[in-house]
């Protein structure tokens, strides 16, 4: 988290990370398409080559809120493949939040797991805790055919604290829910260590709710 | 952290519009808005630098200027002008002479870089001329105000909204290009940065553990050759006394006696020799084997050879021959590591070789290339370079068992057999190659061996006639 007094702005970092073509990029292009316009920028995908991310991507959020603080959101994803750890650990650098995008496809248990437990180096090597980061799993690809069963899925949740959602990004399904999930999260975590309504007065149910709200006027408006 | 590259990446931020844009392709971009529409635009950063300026003198600022008090007032609008910030979208700057600036901010991921300055130009509504451009100086006049108006550009404000909008979307687009650079060569840069440092951490553990090795394999040399040291004095006692029973200085044995000692005094010879060559191995490995240079007939050094095996050959029924043509020339080498080298292989070549069988020991005159194994020159001036030297070739041929192709590269490597088993028909350490190959290596020569499944092999070394001077 980064504030600006005199600017009044307070930036958020939250991380989609996961495996290889898990469709970290596609989450990122739902928000895009499902978010309503206003304060949502450019959908910044930098260096991809046949159609896989070389090194982010990144989708600025912004907008205004009562308190009179300006939240400004960034959005990133990692680059999956393996031989990208150094640029991986870089954005991971300063995450308030991670989304883990998970493929739900039987036999990509082993690459789910290599990878989570490369989210998990990596955030010790830059300093972060992981039991302590806010962290929301997706389990993504949920119409390919041999998939990991829904009930499967939400026996192992309960047995750890990740919030964990179900999505289709191709369709835009479950990509709401995960980010505005992962928002929420976030948002409980900075209260308690930044204590922004005693602070600055910016209800953190306000950030939530404003997104969400704008998730539906797009759904509104045009349909996703 | 305090990294400023390395904060701009955390969130992916620009801080300034100097950083986003090349200012030879604004200036363009801003020349042909002008080329278009006819109205000069200034485009200021949020610091207040000056990125592209492309404007003409219009007519009635001409006439404006060319009156003592009219240029000041001119000089003091245009100051004010270029400092307005539009912070809350659009500003109109008026003018004295009825013209007007439009001041348009750059809004760029919901910061304001900079701003676009448009104008001077006349609103099309303005009919006369304005009552400040007439008392701006006592020299105005009217006429000559009006037609200097007249030849302004008139631009409705609805007009010059769309062209603002028009080139503001164009600068969004230059400054998302740039933003995506920026951050790509940044994220490129860190990420070389962080593999360096990577690579350098791997590096120096590996350093440490290879230094570790040689500390490790500095202590088993010292350890092989105390032990050697040590296992060869008790057997030579043994040796001595088993030779002193045999001579009957301890009086008479029965015959049984006499073989049972002459079982421990051979076995003992053997177990001597063995710690010999390992000691030796030993020292080669280290380099520490010198190797003296002197005039050796080849044919001497084969006769020899043949001396030493002949009675073991007779007992095996072997064809056992030498050759050497006269051509063959003397060689720079050194006659005691020369006949091991011909020893070890003639031994083996006896030992493998089934009773009735042949060996042959052979010495051609040849040529050879000294820098053949130079790595890192990749035939770098190899037309110099690969140029051959006499040399002579030993050749030792067998009608054994052969070795089997996969085998081939593995016998110069210390303690290998082909037959590993415990239940092994030959003996032996498997020393005698690597020894062997120790001394070529040390000699600058070359060998190799050629093997065809029970029908035999041949062992080739080449020592040149005279060697390399030392670089």
């Amino acid at each position: 988290m980064q504030l600006d007094f005199k600017a009044r702005e307070l930036t958020v970092k939250l991380v989609y990370y996961g495996p290889a073509l898990s469709g970290k990029t596609t989450n990122l292009q739902a928000i895009h398409r499902l978010l309503s316009p206003e304060g949502r920028g450019r959908l910044m995908t930098l260096e991809t080559r046949d159609d896989r991310t070389l090194f982010f991507d990144l989708l600025p959020l912004s907008f205004a809120t009562d308190s009179g603080l300006t939240v400004r959101i960034k959005l990133f994803t990692v680059p999956g493949q393996v031989i990208h750890n150094s640029t991986r650990k870089l954005v991971l650098q300063g995450a308030d939040g991670v989304a883990f995008i998970a493929d739900s496809q039987v036999q990509e248990v082993r690459a789910n797991q290599a990878s989570f437990k490369d989210l998990r180096r990596n955030l010790k090597e830059n300093g972060l805790d992981p039991s302590k980061l806010p962290l929301v799993i997706q389990y993504n690809k949920r119409d390919l055919p041999n998939i990991r069963s829904e009930e499967d899925i939400m026996r192992m949740a309960s047995k750890g604290k990740e919030p964990t959602y179900l999505a289709t990004a191709t369709h835009g399904t479950g990509v709401a829910e995960t980010f505005l999930g992962l928002v929420e999260l976030t948002w409980d975590h900075l209260e308690r260590e930044h204590h922004l309504k005693e602070r600055f007065g910016l209800d953190h149910t306000e950030v939530t709710k404003d997104l969400q709200s704008r998730f539906e006027a797009a759904g509104e408006g045009g349909g996703a | 952290m305090s990294d400023p590259n390395t904060a701009d990446l955390h969130h992916g931020e620009i801080a300034n519009l100097e950083d986003l844009i090349d200012r030879e392709s604004l200036r363009e971009v801003c020349r042909s808005f002008f080329d278009l529409f006819g109205l000069s635009i200034r485009v200021f950063s949020a610091r207040g630098a000056l990125l592209a300026n492309v404007h003409e003198e219009r007519s009635v600022c001409r006439y404006v200027n060319s009156l003592p008090d009219g240029k000041r007032a001119c000089a003091s609008t245009v100051g004010e002008a270029q400092v307005v910030v539009p912070t809350e979208g659009t500003v109109v700057h008026p003018c004295f002479t009825g013209a007007v600036y439009h001041v348009v901010p750059i809004v760029y991921d919901d910061r304001q870089l900079g701003r676009i300055v448009l104008g001077p130009f006349v609103p099309s509504e303005l009919e006369d001329v304005p009552e400040p451009l007439l008392k701006v100086d006592p020299a105005v006049e009217h006429e000559r105000a009006a037609a200097a108006l007249r030849d302004m550009p008139r631009v409705r404000e609805e007009t010059a909204e769309r062209i603002a909008d028009h080139l503001r979307g164009v600068l969004d687009l230059i400054l998302f290009s740039g933003h995506r650079a920026h951050l790509t060569s940044a994220m490129h840069l860190a990420t070389v940065r962080e593999n360096y440092r990577e690579l350098a951490e791997k590096n120096a553990r590996l350093q440490e553990a290879y230094d570790k090795l040689k500390e490790l394999d500095r202590l088993k040399s010292n350890f092989l050759a105390t032990v050697s040291h040590e296992l060869r004095t008790p057997l030579t006692s043994i040796i001595g006394y088993s030779e002193m029973l045999q001579a009957g200085i301890a009086g008479d044995m029965s015959e049984e006696q006499n073989s049972f000692v002459e079982t421990i005094r051979t076995k003992g010879e053997l177990l001597l020799s063995l710690i010999t060559s390992l000691l030796d191995l030993n020292k080669l490995e280290r380099g520490q084997l010198s190797v003296e240079h002197e005039q050796v007939d080849p044919r001497a050094v084969l006769a020899e050879v043949k001396e030493t095996y002949l009675p073991e050959a007779e007992k095996k029924k072997l064809v056992f021959e030498v050759e050497c043509d006269d051509q063959v020339p003397f060689i720079q080498a050194d006659p005691v590591r020369l006949r091991q080298i011909l020893i070890n292989l003639a031994g083996n070549a006896i030992k493998f070789t089934p009773d009735g069988g042949t060996v042959k020991l052979v010495a051609i005159s040849t040529e050879m290339t000294l820098n053949e194994d130079d790595e890192d020159d990749d035939g770098f001036g190899a037309a110099l370079m690969m140029a051959p030297e006499p040399a002579v070739e030993f050749q030792v041929h067998d009608t054994g068992m052969g070795i089997a192709e996969a085998e081939i590269t593995k016998i110069f490597d210390a303690f290998y057999q082909v037959d590993g088993s415990s239940t092994r028909e030959f003996g032996g350490a498997g020393l005698g190659l690597a020894i062997a190959r120790n001394l070529v290596d040390a000699h600058h020569g070359a060998m190799r061996v050629e093997s065809e499944l029970e029908k035999g092999t041949t062992f080739f070394v080449t020592i040149p006639e005279t060697p390399p001077e030392p670089e």
